[in-house]
């Protein structure tokens, strides 16, 4: 059976993790991501998470949250949120940050507190427990979204629970955030985005069997897409096998998965 | 606050003392060592008005927020974080004002944490995650100085800076305790040294009572020294269904089951009725869960401490 497109941005999400590094992950599809990466081609990642567990090889069991501490079990390293989100994060030691962002916009502002007015809203969501220090403070931050409906990328968000550029790179700059912060990538089922100088979302890749119309249609704006966009390669046997064997267990911790 | 033993309360007597109707208090825990034990009995004792601070909502905030309990609630998020599903009462309650409307101000966990580290240490203010422009900055309900804006006095441009947050009292989950007071913690420690530090009044919730003599073989794991504490709950499998560093795991199944049940009101009404009322306190609770389901969950591997 050929890859869903959820497994592939599962792929493609591990593969832009870089061995050897320090990474801030967040809750949910990106820690999938981050074990799926070490099992591949990243063993050497040291992983730290909110509240200040740092794992730095496989646990046996996947964790539900980062807060189930199965995730502590041979951990390197307990401390807390102040260590966490800013001894190691805001201090620059972390080398790349992944945040879940199931609805995102034009400027990588991510919405996870509520659809519609704030104070009457149509859809109350959880709130941004530490994501918005990952995407405040983190570096190299990727975000992931797990999503193809345009209703998951609207032009802008109703509440900005985790900044992106805001109103474009410009305003993120001038408002205090240190340099170098702020989304450099997003991955969803589609391909990935990337954001330009000022801080605009646009296409970079897509998988083989998405054209650029159907891709574009997925956005609330006019996204833009390179002229030269890049094509992924699908996922290699190993890969998937991997992808696979992490989604069976993620299933057996009560994840709940996309339908394919 | 002070020295010498401290009472040693059930937790019946301890929500009866410390936390009446229109309470303000604040619960550790941060998805881990979630003090569940205490919101069913807050549950049972039937309070209401109450103003819960807790960084992690979870389980815990949305049974008492469903049971009618609270009016105010100040997190940084509210969710069940098995599957991941909603937390269907506070979603009830903020979407649809069931069983009635409440109050929400938001932190982030950053924020939460400096304001709370602010607090335990006495500071006028503490520089925090940068957060203008964000939904928490300028979206401000009970809290309207919740952060503000400083020019670094240092050169280098605006620092965002939150005031110092003291709840009026404290409930939190530890490990285990002495009679002074005395509470360890193992494992990670999220905000909950700072948390346990700002609280006016503070009342530790302990999987077990120590001796002293144990308390100094680890004292690097105390998180609240006795002369902070006000009073001891002794109450094994106070925190589940979340986890207990070292002690018991997470309950997904449990998680799973409230997350189904808490779908509709009457659903939920159903688990209280049947998890919280009629199991009359923790210890019928614990009973209720059953001793395999207890084995499945106790910690096997060896502790370091």
């Amino acid at each position: 059976m050929s890859a869903t497109r959820f497994e592939r941005m599962l792929v493609t999400g591990a593969r832009c993790i870089a061995d050897g590094e320090v990474l801030f992950v967040g809750f949910h599809w990106p820690m999938l991501m981050a074990r799926i990466a070490r099992r591949l081609h990243a063993p050497n990642i040291v992983i730290v998470y909110e509240n200040g567990i740092v794992e730095d090889r496989l646990t046996p069991t996947f964790p539900t949250s980062p807060c189930d501490l199965v995730a502590a079990e041979g951990a390197t390293v307990c401390a807390g949120s102040l260590d966490a989100l800013y001894m190691w994060l805001g201090s620059g030691r972390v080398q790349m940050t992944v945040l879940e962002a199931p609805i995102v916009d034009r400027y990588g502002n991510v919405n996870t507190t509520a659809v519609g007015p704030y104070s009457k809203p149509k859809v109350r969501l959880p709130g941004s427990g530490g994501g918005t220090e990952l995407s405040s403070l983190g570096r190299n931050l990727t975000l992931v979204n797990a999503s193809s409906s345009k209703r998951s990328y609207p032009e802008r968000v109703d509440y900005v629970t985790s900044p992106g550029y805001l109103g474009g790179a410009e305003e993120r700059a001038r408002l205090g955030y240190k340099p170098g912060t702020g989304p450099r990538t997003l991955v969803n089922p589609l391909g990935l985005c990337k954001f330009d100088e000022r801080g605009e979302m646009y296409l970079a890749a897509l998988h083989p069997d998405i054209a650029p119309e159907e891709a574009k249609a997925s956005f609330g704006w006019p996204i833009r897409i390179e002229g030269g966009y890049e094509v992924l390669p699908a996922p290699a046997a190993d890969e998937l096998k991997v992808v696979r064997e992490e989604l069976a267990h993620a299933k057996e911790r009560y994840y709940l998965l996309p339908e394919a | 606050m002070s020295t010498g033993a401290k009472p040693i309360l059930s937790m019946k007597e301890a929500v009866r003392r410390f936390a009446p109707d229109g309470q303000e208090l604040i619960i550790g825990g941060f998805a881990f060592s979630d003090p569940t034990a205490l919101a069913h009995e807050l549950i049972r004792q039937q309070r209401k008005g109450l103003f819960i601070m807790k960084t992690s909502g979870g389980v815990l905030v949305d049974q008492l927020v469903g049971a009618g309990c609270v009016t105010r609630v100040l997190s940084c998020h509210v969710w069940n974080s098995v599957g991941p599903v909603p937390a269907h009462c506070f979603r009830r309650a903020l979407e649809q004002g069931k069983p009635h409307a409440i109050e929400i101000e938001e932190l982030s966990y950053g924020a939460f944490t400096t304001a709370l580290a602010a607090g335990a240490c006495n500071l006028p203010f503490m520089p925090t995650t940068p957060v203008q422009g964000a939904g928490h900055f300028t979206q401000r309900t009970f809290l309207p100085e919740k952060f503000a804006v400083v020019e670094n006095p240092f050169g280098g441009g605006p620092v965002c800076v939150v005031p110092p947050l003291k709840p009026a009292l404290g409930f939190f989950h530890v490990h285990r305790a002495d009679e002074y007071g005395n509470a360890q913690l193992f494992g990670p420690a999220g905000e909950m040294r700072f948390a346990m530090a700002a609280c006016k009044k503070l009342v530790v919730i302990a999987e077990e009572l120590v001796d002293t003599e144990i308390i100094r073989q680890h004292p690097e794991a105390t998180v609240a020294p006795g002369f902070m504490v006000d009073a001891v709950v002794v109450e094994p499998w106070a925190a589940h269904p979340t986890d207990s560093y070292g002690y018991y795991y997470r309950d997904l199944a449990h998680h799973a089951l409230y997350g189904e049940l808490s779908r509709t009101e009457e659903g939920f009404r159903r688990y209280i009725d049947e998890w919280v009322l009629a199991t009359g306190d923790h210890a019928g609770f614990v009973t209720k869960l059953g001793e395999k389901r207890l084995a499945e969950l106790k910690v096997r591997h060896r502790r370091y401490w």
